[in-house]
């Protein structure tokens, strides 16, 4: 009755209806995002209308364009430039871009027998992502009028039918195999990098951001029930002082499990928002256009998962429960580290200060295991990063999905280790006095480190 | 009456600190009475208080509340004692009633004695509708007040009171004495007081102890005090007592 009393009294001091706000509000800010940087793309990706002004009036150029109106595709909205400045014509007519096929296009090719010009003017709508994209939009739609040119070009002035073409555009068909751990799959090894890469981005900021959290609201509330003198309050009450500090380590992983689910609920429709609607336009242009069905794409990812599977780097159930095992201990010690850094601060400047070693311990392994692969590091480094606990987790994922569970035991295996000598230092502070005699001030600190600046300069 | 508090040479040495924060303090609260210490800034009050508290331990000697000695029986002193730190707040994010529930919910062992506490809580504190708000909206008084009916609530047989009335307006200082001395007297709870304000101690106590460089220095009743000393009030003999110590 007392440890739920206890508990109830720490989650209504960490999940406040201000905290939960904030998470809601992070969650719908990183949705609103997704949104707003896909509807970016998709403008930028639109390639279904293409705007052209035609100043040539050759028949090649007739009999191409009308190929392309032919095709279900792409429409065209025709436009006339009534002089060359661009700036004024685009917004003379309302429009962000155009293809201008300008006089002599269809001569150049047919007579002169040499490449023609083709431009294209494009307006500057927003800066970054969007308007790089809509350049690339641009391009493709004059990759599309080459190829038509190409087809016309070839049959016109070589005779050649509508197969012999094909065969020239793509006489080969490429299957890639992966090879690992002896085993071999139909797949290319770019797919499964990105797929790969996909898993451990998601995976370790989700850690991240458990860990800080966590980390952050155990510190609040040891540190603020210190300096309101509430703890002395509640450790001179008939209560264990196990279930003082049992209480307040479950309340703070309950209530950091909570805003890790906003924050990735958050983060992965944001990814969804922005790629989501990117790859359905990509998908689709690429279908109409080179007339690929979009199921070939679908099976093909289906393909890649197979192939995965068949290559043994798949993630099994149990990977997954020993992942759960081996974040649980992540979160235990970073708990427990700081439970005792908490309990030392005297102000909340101390505080702020106090939260950094915890922040660099988890921002090391997050950064390192992100950008490089920790084994091929120097044994020096190497035996730095594994030493912080945190980066077993990181790399536990990766561990697991490439059956590499000789690191992944004994990571798991000096986690419980550090988490044991953590958790006895934890509970030795909480059944001596060194609970309250045991401190750390940012003030006092600063002085200290100001002192030894003046005697240095004397 | 029995001693509720048997106070044997307790002493603390805070470690990398060359002197004893408190020295060989020895003295006894009886059932029923108020007994105070009083002392300059860092006499060893609140270390004395701390340890009887069972927040720290002693470094030397001993203490039994109801017979339960602080080093051994921690457990079962804390079932006998209330502590009221000095500038203590309450939860914020509480509202006056769910900390009396919950603070009276770590000391009762069935309902019925449960909702007995919060009710005389509620009680003594005379807040009225205000416990229906959250704390952190509460005046430094009004927090001092909610924190004294925590500490007398569960009738506990020692209640330990650092700094009572600090916070609180010259009415209400009052009111809260008036409460002190009839729960003593009533309910024949005994309460270890420590204080600055010597018109308090004078008015509420019935002995007192003058602490100074962490030694128990004179105890006794006050009129007794008055008289060895030949002091007009107490004042007076705790500056005797602590100018006396310096000369020496």
């Amino acid at each position: 009755m007392k440890f739920g009393n206890l508990l109830k009294k720490e989650l209504r001091e960490l999940i406040t209806k201000q905290a939960l706000i904030s998470m809601v509000f992070t969650m719908v800010l990183l949705i609103v995002m997704g949104q707003i940087m896909g509807g970016a793309m998709e403008e930028g990706f639109d390639t279904s209308t293409i705007t052209l002004c035609n100043q040539d009036d050759s028949e090649f150029t007739a009999e191409v364009l009308k190929k392309i109106d032919a095709s279900q595709s792409t429409k065209i909205n025709y436009v006339t430039f009534e002089s060359d400045d661009y700036a004024a014509e685009l917004e003379r007519l309302d429009i962000k871009n155009a293809v201008i096929i300008p006089q002599g296009y269809g001569e150049s090719i047919t007579e002169k027998k040499e490449p023609a010009l083709i431009k294209f003017v494009s307006k500057m709508s927003t800066a970054g992502l969007a308007s790089s994209m809509s350049t690339i939009s641009g391009s493709d739609v004059i990759s599309e009028i080459q190829t038509v040119c190409m087809n016309e070009i070839m049959s016109k002035n070589y005779g050649l039918t509508e197969e012999e073409i094909a065969l020239i555009r793509e006489p080969m068909t490429t299957v890639e195999y992966t090879v690992n751990d002896g085993k071999t799959a139909q797949v290319s090894a770019s797919a499964l990098g990105a797929i790969s890469m996909m898993q451990s981005m998601i995976a370790p900021f989700a850690i991240f951001f458990l860990l800080l959290m966590a980390a952050q609201m155990i510190m609040t509330a040891i540190s603020t029930e210190k300096i309101d003198k509430t703890l002395e309050t509640l450790l001179s009450a008939p209560v264990s002082r196990m279930s003082v500090l049992s209480a307040k380590m479950v309340a703070a992983v309950i209530s950091a499990l909570l805003n890790a689910l906003f924050m990735i609920v958050g983060f992965a429709l944001y990814m969804v928002g922005m790629m989501g609607s990117a790859v359905n336009e990509i998908s689709t242009a690429a279908n109409e256009m080179s007339g690929v069905d979009v199921s070939v794409m679908t099976d093909s990812i289906t393909g890649v998962g197979q192939a995965m599977a068949e290559l043994g780097i798949s993630l099994t159930p149990l990977s997954y429960v020993l992942f759960a095992i081996q974040l649980f201990f992540t979160l235990a010690i970073g708990l427990a580290i700081s439970l005792i850094l908490g309990a030392m601060a005297t102000d909340v400047k101390s505080v702020q200060t106090l939260i950094m070693p915890i922040m660099i311990a988890v921002m090391i392994p997050f950064f390192v295991t992100m950008f490089t692969d920790v084994n091929a590091m120097s044994p020096v480094f190497k035996v730095i990063i594994y030493a912080i606990p945190f980066t077993h987790t990181y790399t536990a994922l990766t561990n697991l999905m490439n059956g590499n569970m000789l690191l992944f035991w004994g990571g798991l295996a000096y986690q419980i280790i550090f988490f044991a000598v953590c958790m006895f230092l934890a509970v030795r502070m909480f059944t001596t006095d060194k609970l309250f005699t045991m401190s750390f001030s940012a003030e006092s600190a600063m002085k200290k480190r100001g002192k030894k600046t003046v005697s240095n300069e004397q | 009456m029995a001693a509720v508090l048997e106070v044997k040479g307790l002493s603390k040495k805070y470690p990398k600190k060359d002197v004893f924060a408190a020295d060989g303090v020895s003295f006894t609260v009886d059932e029923g009475e108020i007994f105070a210490l009083i002392g300059p800034n860092g006499a060893g009050k609140t270390t004395t208080i701390r340890m009887i508290s069972t927040l720290i331990q002693p470094t030397e000697g001993d203490a039994t509340v109801a017979g339960h000695s602080i080093v051994k029986e921690p457990d079962k002193v804390r079932e006998n004692i209330t502590y009221l730190p000095d500038e203590a707040g309450a939860y914020k994010t509480m509202t006056g009633n769910n900390y009396l529930e919950f603070m009276a919910s770590l000391f009762a062992k069935d309902k019925d004695t449960l909702e007995k506490y919060i009710a005389r809580g509620k009680a003594i504190c005379g807040l009225g509708d205000r416990l229906e708000e959250k704390i952190g909206g509460y005046s430094r008084g009004m927090i001092r007040k909610l924190l004294l009916a925590r500490a007398v609530m569960t009738e506990p047989k020692l209640a330990i009171m650092d700094e009572a009335t600090s916070g609180l307006d010259v009415i209400n200082a009052l009111e809260i004495r008036k409460m002190i001395k009839n729960l003593a007297k009533e309910q024949h709870m005994a309460f270890l007081l420590s204080s600055h304000n010597m018109l308090e101690i004078e008015y509420v106590s019935d002995r007192v102890g003058i602490m100074t460089g962490g030694k128990l220095m004179v105890v006794g009743a006050i009129d007794d005090l008055k008289e060895r000393y030949e002091a007009a009030n107490l004042e007076e003999v705790f500056e005797r007592v602590v100018k006396d110590n310096e000369v020496r």
